[in-house]
């Protein structure tokens, strides 16, 4: 990679926030925080990530409000963001998925996968990279 | 109020059978009586079989009381020989014999064993019959004792106490009985009066006859005072039951009344100590007022005289001494009520006693059904949410000790390494733990959903035993697999099925020694698919063989290599019997077990949801089911897997529309709760659209309104929980389903049970 990929993680509880960078800087990526819906819509303005991994249950607006209105913004159209559900149950994945999400990862995430996981939702990314 | 435990509910639901058995006797009772006023032996030879049957006595006897002795008048059971010697040497009003005590006493007498009764004296009546353990009910009309119900057994077994009310019961309607003989032979003697007379009798058994003929209380109701309304010369009235914990009455349904009457009517509380009806109840006989405009009027006077009212009659409705409710009849002019029709209504109101009855059981049992789905409701909420609360700070305890076994940021000794592995395990157990804890919450509040799709049976196995495989190496375990060749797809939950599996599997792991083996078995027999995991554990004991499917109990004592959480066998079985299988074990103490899981294999059901349909359209007959509830629907379409009809879901009022437009089915099946357009609109549209008039609509509903549905067009009205003869029977009579059920794949008929509420 050129330059470090950049991740936004939108994750309210922070030990599993903590999880999430310490383990994608460790990978290489560049890390961007925030820890509520509102904020995670400014960090996506602000800070042009090329991917969003976003908690879905969050206080205030939710997870998928926050998706959506993202997707409403010009840089928010094509940026693939990803679903973290701590549901394993196939409803509620089908249920991201319907919602617009490009993805879903379910918690507990799996540490050694969670970077080859991100890499994959990238669009610049191919098999023999 | 407290909240209803499920016992209660357990116990209002036996009261109800009761109330609902001994009501149809009475019934029995009531339809002889209207049929043959002249003919009153055969009325109390229904008393008597009715007697016999309900309180499983071997002989069942009604006497008459005339000079002093008992003439035997009707009974059941006796032989030829004791009815020739009673007969000849006739019981007399004394404490000698069970009924003569019962005379003396005016109340019911039980003897646990009449060769222990020190005053027993007829001993060649108890040689004769056997007699052994007896009861008997003395039959009181206007305060005289006129005769006795009497019942035995031929062996020691004492009557109880529910037994005991309804002999009393019985022994209430023989008086009644007789009053009807006294009553007709009056009649008789007034030429003049009879036709009018029989007329009534006849409006006796138009209840008796409705009451039988359905349970819907409403329309009974309805027909009671219809009857009383008519015969007493009235123009109108209404029926009230009692509410004994707020001590008023609340009025039921009415007749000869406006709708808005009928509504200011429900709205208001009638007490009992300071109304008319109330003094009715509390005197125990009727009170009339000939003219509403000369006395001071309680709030339901009050009501009735503004809408233009003029004099009221009210009956009370009691069983025994309890107060049940109230017949109310009342006309627009003023005027006197006859003796004749207060001495009719009385009795009317008696014989409607265990209609209202049981209306009250109904409403109590259906309040306390709404109040323990509430209830159930809340805990699988808070489960719920419980569960999220703590499996994010285990998420955190996971993933940090995997970063650190990782060595993502440096290397560890031996030690910590062995602390980290404890670390992550006890987290990972935690985890399932509460993933279990969550899905049974799921299943016991019928919540749980069940997404049929066909999948493949090789792949499921497969990827169960791939769960498997590490932990299996790890003890040099072999795990086998043999599939029979004919097993191909299976049309089940693939999720749940998996889920089954995986963990069958890791108990079967889990409970080898190392170096045993474990195989999965997968074959069809009949028409189920058995999958068999079996190990060569330990074994399991048989008097464990039950218990290790309950919460938190593990099957062998010897310690496992590695804990379980106790509630996977328990799931398993909910899921399964969701899904319309059985789940059961084989094992032998030393010699391994082998747990089976047996699912039905059946046809396809083309359970696929309209917009998916479109495609498939115009092959086989469609049926619409328009249901908001997830499991009902998977139920109801279950039903009809298999039955060559094509299954189209709709999850609420206006979507159903659209597909029964779209597709004109052969039938529609219908829930009345659904969100917006509820079922009763859906009927009502369909019924007043010229192209969906035909089309026959059942309706599958928790809630028990048969007799509107069917006024509104309904062509049958089933009542949940539904089974799946129950609506195949409906299709077939409808001629959805050819006649003769041949063609139907019989044995899956219990395919997806009920969700796991009862």
């Amino acid at each position: 990679m050129a330059s470090p990929s950049r991740v936004l993680v939108v994750e309210d509880n922070l030990l599993n926030l903590k999880l999430v960078r310490d383990v994608l800087l460790q990978a290489g990526f560049d890390v961007v925080e925030a820890r509520s819906g509102e904020d995670g819509i400014v960090r996506a303005q602000e800070d042009q990530p090329d991917i969003i991994l976003m908690d879905l249950q969050l206080p205030g607006i939710d997870g998928t409000e926050t998706m959506q209105t993202i997707r409403r913004t010009p840089m928010g159209s094509n940026i693939p963001i990803v679903a973290l559900t701590a549901f394993a149950m196939s409803e509620d994945r089908e249920r991201a998925l319907r919602n617009g999400f490009d993805g879903y990862l379910s918690k507990p995430i799996s540490v050694r996968d969670l970077p080859r996981q991100i890499t994959e939702f990238l669009p610049n990314w191919s098999a023999d990279d | 109020m407290s909240m209803p435990s499920a016992e209660d509910h357990r116990r209002l639901l036996r009261d109800y059978v009761d109330a609902t058995e001994q009501f149809k006797a009475t019934n029995e009772v009531l339809s002889a009586l209207g049929r043959s006023t002249s003919d009153p032996d055969a009325v109390l030879d229904t008393v008597v079989k009715s007697a016999r049957r309900l309180c499983r006595s071997h002989v069942a006897a009604i006497y008459l009381i005339e000079d002093g002795t008992f003439r035997l008048a009707s009974s059941v059971g006796l032989s030829r020989e004791f009815v020739r010697n009673i007969t000849d040497f006739p019981m007399e009003v004394n404490r000698g014999t069970v009924i003569g005590r019962a005379a003396v006493e005016r109340r019911v007498q039980k003897v646990p064993d009449v060769l222990t009764d020190t005053e027993f004296v007829r001993v060649d009546v108890q040689h004769l019959g056997g007699i052994r353990s007896s009861m008997s009910a003395p039959m009181l009309l206007d305060g005289e004792v006129v005769g006795g119900l009497s019942l035995y057994r031929t062996e020691v077994d004492p009557f109880d106490d529910r037994e005991e009310a309804l002999l009393e019961s019985f022994a209430a309607q023989a008086a009644i009985v007789v009053r009807n003989v006294h009553l007709v032979r009056a009649l008789e003697d007034r030429g003049a009066e009879l036709a009018r007379r029989l007329e009534q009798m006849e409006a006796l058994s138009e209840v008796g006859q409705t009451v039988g003929s359905s349970l819907v209380l409403d329309e009974v109701l309805y027909n009671i005072i219809k009857n009383a309304v008519r015969f007493a010369g009235c123009d109108g009235g209404s029926v009230m039951e009692y509410l004994e914990e707020e001590r008023c009455f609340s009025v039921r349904t009415a007749y000869g009344s406006s709708p808005e009457l009928l509504a200011r009517l429900r709205t208001i509380r009638i007490e009992l100590e300071t109304t008319l009806v109330g003094r009715a109840a509390r005197e125990a006989h009727p009170v009339f007022v000939p003219d509403l405009s000369q006395v001071e009027l309680d709030p339901h006077l009050r009501l009735l005289y503004d809408d233009g009212w003029r004099s009221v009659m009210a009956v009370p409705v009691l069983r025994g001494d309890r107060i049940i409710g109230a017949l109310v009849v009342r006309r627009r002019s003023p005027g006197a009520f006859s003796e004749e029709a207060a001495e009719f209504l009385q009795t009317f109101a008696s014989q409607s006693a265990t209609a209202v009855y049981n209306a009250q059981l109904f409403h109590e049992l259906e309040k306390k059904s709404a109040e323990l789905e509430v209830m159930s409701q809340h805990k699988s909420d808070f489960l719920a949410s419980m569960s999220h609360e703590l499996r994010t700070p285990l998420n955190a305890v996971i993933g940090f000790s995997e970063v650190l076994l990782e060595r993502l940021f440096g290397d560890l000794n031996e030690r910590q390494d062995e602390y980290l592995r404890d670390i992550l395990s006890s987290g990972q157990h935690l985890l399932a733990l509460l993933n279990e804890i969550l899905d049974l919450s799921k299943v016991e509040a019928g919540r749980m959903e069940v997404a049929l799709s066909t999948f493949s049976v090789a792949a499921t196995v497969e990827y169960a035993v791939s769960m498997v495989r590490e932990r299996a190496a790890r003890h040099s375990i072999t795990v086998s697999q043999s599939i029979a060749p004919s097993v191909d797809q299976l049309t089940s939950d693939e999720l749940r099925v998996r889920q089954v599996l995986v963990n069958l599997l890791s108990n079967a792991v889990k409970f080898t020694h190392d170096g045993g083996r474990v195989e999965v078995i997968a074959e069809p027999v009949r028409d189920e698919l058995l999958i068999t995991v079996r190990d060569t554990g330990q074994g399991i004991a048989m008097e464990d063989r039950e218990r290790i499917f309950e919460s938190f109990q593990q099957g062998p004592r010897e310690a496992p290599k590695e804990e379980g959480t106790g509630l996977g066998l328990t799931l398993c079985r909910k899921i399964v019997t969701l899904l319309g299988g059985r789940i059961w074990l084989e094992s032998e103490l030393g010699h391994g077990s082998a747990f089976h899981v047996a699912l039905p294999l059946g046809v396809p059901a083309d359970t696929v949801d309209a917009n998916a349909a479109e495609s498939a359209e115009g092959r086989e007959p469609v049926v619409v089911i328009i249901d908001d509830d997830r499991s009902s629907l998977d139920l109801l379409s279950a039903y009809l897997t298999g039955t060559g009809l094509r299954v189209v879901r709709a999850r609420d009022g206006d979507e159903g529309l659209s597909d029964i437009h779209r597709l004109h089915p052969a039938a529609v099946v219908l829930d009345i709760r659904l969100p917006g357009t509820d079922g009763w609109m859906v009927l009502e549209t369909l019924k007043a659209t010229p192209v969906t008039r035909e089309i026959p609509v059942i309706i599958v509903s928790i809630l028990d309104e048969a007799a509107r549905g069917l006024a509104a067009g309904a062509a049958d009205y089933l009542t949940k929980p539904v089974s799946r003869e129950d609506l195949t029977s409906v299709l077939r009579r409808l001629r959805v389903l050819p006649q003769a059920d041949t063609a139907l794949p019989s044995a899956h008929s219990g395919i997806v049970g009920r969700t796991a509420q009862d």
